[in-house]
């Protein structure tokens, strides 16, 4: 793999063809390809690098969830109360329902955190060698991905313990999971190139995510948001991606396909905006972090 | 050795955006059409220059001149404002020794990111380890976190790492006065060797080492190419420059 160095430079006369809107689809999917043996490397130097130093080491990624999934399973079964949607089910199903989509939230949440300060954080690699710092947001994405693959086979473990089985659909999480991955990378990028420029966005997450967790169908379902609400509570990517994935995971079914193509739209966008916001501001952040 | 020009450096310049307050940054980026919320600053003005393949060249230049800028746009980290720059071939630029490294990883594993960031693959990087940890050259602590190396140790891995790049381009900023003498006499020795078959650009305050080691030097004053020549040509202007001046 050489390094194309004619690659990076600065504005290169755009060709504009028909099949230019597929390819911006595609271009952000080639460059990661280009870079995979650095994105993998800095992605096994995160992770051995997290629990480096402590004696229980990964047992932590998973004892971490199963405390969480307990506590909440305690706390919304005895102090809250069970919403309607789930009263059915009782109270370990909504535990169950509960774990899923917290799961969901705490990627986007971790994404949002970290990304306004990761060009800050990498200075030096940036600054200081031939860094691609795109792949940052392919780094942190993954790393996400992996501690809430961590969480999720606990809390398939705990399905199995609970309902005896796992329903066919799980088959089909892929098709969701992968839209929200594109959905993450596209705010990462966004977040990464606005944080570049000013601190406040950091700031502003720290207060946003908190709101936006209880704006978010976690602790209740779609069903319990009263029905003139609800149109607004659908324009919530998150919200959809979870309510689909409980869909597909919990409960069996299919998801509603309107709500699924809209949602994997509005990802998609974001994934091809939110790179070319990056990197049309590449060249100027690199001179004021 | 005319041959074909490997470096290519036509007509460089490069302005900072100076923002007096750290948040015009923003606005300029929001609202461009009511800025500009800067002031141009100019590093760099219509540099012009080549490297023929094969070729040593040195850069010198009092400090603030405008070399590491230039190494800089070289490299595609940062941009020019205007001009062209090409590379025809891989680059390994030892800008800042062990810039990118982590402290809590060990000197190996540092050089598994390192290899990779030059555009190795995992593989090659694996395949030469046993060669980058003989030509550091610092022993057990290869294997133990950065952290407990003296900077002088961190310098001596970046360079090996740099040094198994298989590079057809060199950049160095003045990054070689760091460790002791032995090591300095090994770099020096690896440079000398690479001349013979790579390309170099060199930034450098040390006359000395330019003028055995170059074939032509680059004479930036205040952003300009104020002249290019051999080492013979230039050293005894330069010297009387700095002479006058400090």
């Amino acid at each position: 793999m050489s390094l194309d160095i004619s690659l990076e430079r600065a504005a290169p006369p755009r060709q504009r063809t028909g099949l230019l809107f597929l390819q911006a689809f595609v271009a952000p999917l080639e460059r990661a390809w280009h870079y995979r043996d650095l994105i993998r490397a800095v992605v096994r130097r995160e992770l051995s690098a997290r629990f480096k130093g402590s004696i229980l080491g990964w047992l932590w990624a998973v004892f971490g969830p199963l405390v969480m999934l307990t506590f909440y399973t305690i706390i919304f079964s005895n102090a809250v109360g069970v919403p309607k949607s789930a009263a059915s089910g009782g109270v370990k199903t909504y535990a169950l329902s509960i774990f899923a989509g917290l799961i969901v939230f705490n990627l986007f949440s971790e994404i949002a955190y970290r990304s306004p300060g990761l060009l800050q954080e990498h200075v030096n690699f940036i600054k200081k060698s031939i860094f691609p710092s795109e792949t940052l947001a392919w780094t942190a994405t993954i790393r996400a991905l992996v501690y809430a693959g961590i969480s999720f086979a606990v809390l398939l473990l705990f399905q199995i313990v609970v309902t005896g089985g796992l329903p066919w659909s799980i088959l089909l999480l892929p098709l969701v999971v992968i839209p929200f991955t594109l959905f993450l990378l596209g705010a990462s990028w966004f977040l990464m190139a606005l944080g570049s420029f000013t601190r406040d966005v950091s700031f502003l997450m720290t207060s946003i995510i908190p709101v936006m967790m209880f704006a978010t169908p976690i602790f209740y379902s779609f069903t319990d948001v009263p029905e003139k609400a609800r149109i607004y509570f659908r324009l919530n990517v998150i919200g959809n991606y979870i309510e689909m994935i409980r869909d597909l995971l919990l409960h069996g079914q299919l998801p509603d396909l309107t709500v699924y193509a809209g949602t994997v739209l509005v990802s998609l966008l974001i994934f091809r905006f939110g790179y070319r916001f990056f990197m049309r501001y590449k060249s100027i952040f690199v001179d004021v972090i | 050795m005319s041959s074909e020009p490997i470096i290519i450096c036509d007509g460089v310049g490069k302005a900072f955006q100076l923002y007096m307050h750290r948040n015009d940054q923003l606005k300029q980026t929001l609202f461009w059409r009511w800025g500009p919320f800067y002031k141009e600053h100019w590093v760099l003005r219509d540099v012009t220059f080549n490297v023929s393949k094969g070729e040593c060249v040195g850069i010198v230049g009092r400090n603030g001149a405008g070399k590491t800028t230039l190494l800089q746009i070289l490299c595609g980290i940062t941009t020019q404002t205007h001009g062209i720059t090409k590379l025809n071939g891989r680059i390994a630029p030892i800008l800042a020794l062990g810039a990118g490294f982590d402290i809590e990883l060990s000197g190996q594993e540092n050089a598994l990111i390192g290899g990779a960031i030059l555009g190795l693959k995992r593989k090659e990087v694996l395949k030469r380890m046993p060669s980058i940890e003989a030509f550091a050259d610092i022993g057990d602590f290869f294997y133990q976190p950065l952290k407990m190396y003296s900077s002088g140790m961190a310098a001596r891995l970046a360079f090996s790492v740099c040094a198994h790049a298989d590079a057809d381009i060199l950049i160095v900023d003045e990054a070689l006065s760091v460790g002791d003498a032995e090591f300095g006499a090994k770099c020096d020795a690896y440079i000398k060797d690479f001349a013979k078959h790579g390309t170099i650009l060199v930034v450098s305050h040390d006359l000395a080492t330019l003028e055995a080691l170059c074939d032509r030097l680059v004479w930036i004053e205040n952003g300009t190419v104020k002249a290019i020549g051999t080492p013979q040509q230039i050293i005894p202007d330069y010297k009387i420059a700095m002479g006058r001046e400090g």
